[in-house]
């Protein structure tokens, strides 16, 4: 079982600067640390509304994750609020949304995904992820990883120092939100947890919707 | 052992080397002038008697200085050591045994050497009694045969005992897959788990691994496969250096106590930011390195 614990954090892009310069801006940045190129990732999401005869609109999010190639993630949003509910499945369940078309439709023109290269530094993986939506470039993402440890208590200042390191002063003092928030009734927070893979699906929707909202680049 | 009378005598020996010295001397003198000849003024009688009668006197002083030196070196000749039958290598005629006989003889003095020195070494020690650790005192009572043969449940009860000391973050479960070595099993929180393997209640063998990672492999504990981090890799390494710090047979109890209260300290392995430099990372791990009295925080560059 892999477990993970990233912090997922926007760059904001510079006035003048394109996505690819950052990204190469970036890379340098990481390299200077000792980080290694260590190949390519991509993450994207794909979202299905459900149709009128389900009866109250729901979306399910599509995600695959490079990381783990064999799994798709679905993520059905509640009814009520803005909990989903996540579903870890083998890769044919894409071809099972395809034959669920008459409940499920794609949203045209929604598919998002974040692609660039992926660094390991020690134990800590960098991937710096440029968010296109079809043609449109949106956004940078930056995923850190510390895989040595997988408990956000634990290891966010280390993992906010490394950040800081190539980031620079846009990394937040605070962990990111989606760690912060209660996950049940019982437990104060995520920060106390150890994090899963499923948690850095939940991040990446989170930036991916914040995405879709915004007109232009983040 | 050598007794003194084979051992090398020094004047002898430095005389004997001083004649050869003037030996050698006098023989190049005596080659020199016959290289040079009788010179450009051969042919003159004189000329030629006078060469051979100085070549003459140089013959005598070669000679006379053969014979000194023949008796110098009769003086010394009690240096030959004889390793008894060992000597019989000397006769072997395979060439990679010809130098056998010749580093044996060396070996041999050297340790002979070694016993005359630590017996110099020891005289002198034991008229300064430098009392600086309580390990003399404890050598003089003898170890106590308590530590050689430890019962499993006395083994159990320390362990237990030391764990409830700990607090409640730790974990210590005790196998004994191979008959009477101890293997603890120590999770530390949701931080790291380790396998401490034990001879009675001494620490023979450390591993350290992420609290992810399987410590048990095909129904077995995996105690010799290293984890996947750099950094558990590294607190491994600094385990097993606390381990010999540790090591006290005298005192096994407290030996074990002091270490697994070292390795609780790792609970902060990821939060606790280097107590001399103040930062979580140098060389992209955090802090792997802690004191092994104060249990401070530090990197491996940091260390005081």
């Amino acid at each position: 079982m892999l477990f993970f614990n990233f912090s997922l954090q926007l760059f904001a892009v510079p006035e003048g600067k394109s996505g690819p310069q950052v990204i190469e801006m970036l890379t340098k940045r990481a390299i200077a640390l000792g980080a290694v190129l260590s190949g390519s990732f991509i993450v994207d999401c794909e979202t299905y509304s459900s149709t009128a005869s389900l009866g109250a609109p729901r979306s399910v999010h599509l995600l695959h994750n490079s990381e783990t190639p064999a799994s798709v993630f679905a993520l059905l949003e509640a009814a009520s609020g803005n909990k989903t509910v996540a579903l870890v499945a083998d890769n044919l369940f894409d071809l099972l949304m395809l034959k669920l078309s008459n409940f499920y439709t794609a949203k045209k023109q929604t598919k998002i995904e974040s692609r660039g290269p992926r660094f390991e530094a020690g134990d800590f993986l960098v991937k710096l992820g440029s968010v296109t939506m079809g043609p449109a470039f949106k956004g940078i993402l930056v995923e850190v990883e510390y895989q040595a440890c997988s408990l956000p208590a634990a290891c966010w200042d280390l993992i906010r120092e490394f950040m800081q390191g190539f980031l620079g002063g846009c990394v937040p003092s605070t962990p990111p939100p989606y760690i912060q928030v209660c996950s049940f009734f019982l437990l104060p927070s995520r920060f106390g947890d150890m994090l899963g893979t499923i948690d850095g699906i939940n991040q990446y929707l989170e930036q991916f919707n914040a995405f879709r909202k915004t007109t232009g680049i983040r | 052992m050598a007794d003194h009378s084979s051992k090398l005598d020094i004047v002898q020996a430095t005389a004997a080397l001083k004649s050869l010295r003037s030996l050698r001397n006098n023989v190049g003198t005596l080659f020199h002038s016959l290289t040079e000849g009788i010179g450009l003024q051969s042919g003159q009688d004189s000329k030629e008697s006078r060469f051979v009668a100085e070549l003459q006197q140089q013959l005598v002083t070669v000679q006379s200085g053969v014979k000194e030196f023949e008796e110098a070196i009769n003086n010394v000749d009690s240096v030959q050591v004889n390793l008894g039958n060992s000597g019989h290598l000397n006769q072997d005629c395979t060439p990679d045994a010809l130098n056998l006989y010749e580093s044996l003889v060396t070996s041999y003095r050297w340790t002979d050497n070694l016993v005359e020195y630590s017996g110099y070494a020891t005289t002198l020690l034991s008229q300064n009694a430098l009392k600086r650790s309580t390990l003399i005192h404890a050598k003089r009572r003898r170890i106590q045969p308590s530590s050689q043969n430890v019962p499993p449940h006395t083994i159990d009860n320390v362990i237990n005992s030391v764990c409830r000391s700990l607090g409640d973050n730790v974990k210590i479960e005790t196998f004994r897959p191979y008959g009477s070595s101890t293997v603890l099993q120590i999770t530390l929180g949701k931080i790291m788990k380790g396998i401490v393997v034990l001879k009675r209640l001494m620490v023979e063998w450390v591993v350290v691994k992420g609290a992810t990672e399987d410590l048990i492999e095909d129904g077995k504990i995996d105690m010799w496969g290293e984890s996947r981090y750099k950094v558990f890799r590294k607190v491994t390494e600094n385990a097993n250096a606390a381990m010999l710090h540790f090591y006290s047979p005298a005192y096994p109890e407290l030996a074990i106590r002091s270490f697994l209260t070292w390795f609780n300290s790792y609970q902060s392995l990821f939060t606790s930011p280097c107590k001399k430099c103040g930062h979580h990372l140098h060389n992209l791990l955090p802090p792997t390195w802690r004191d092994l009295r104060t249990l401070d925080p530090y990197h491996e560059d940091c260390k005081p």
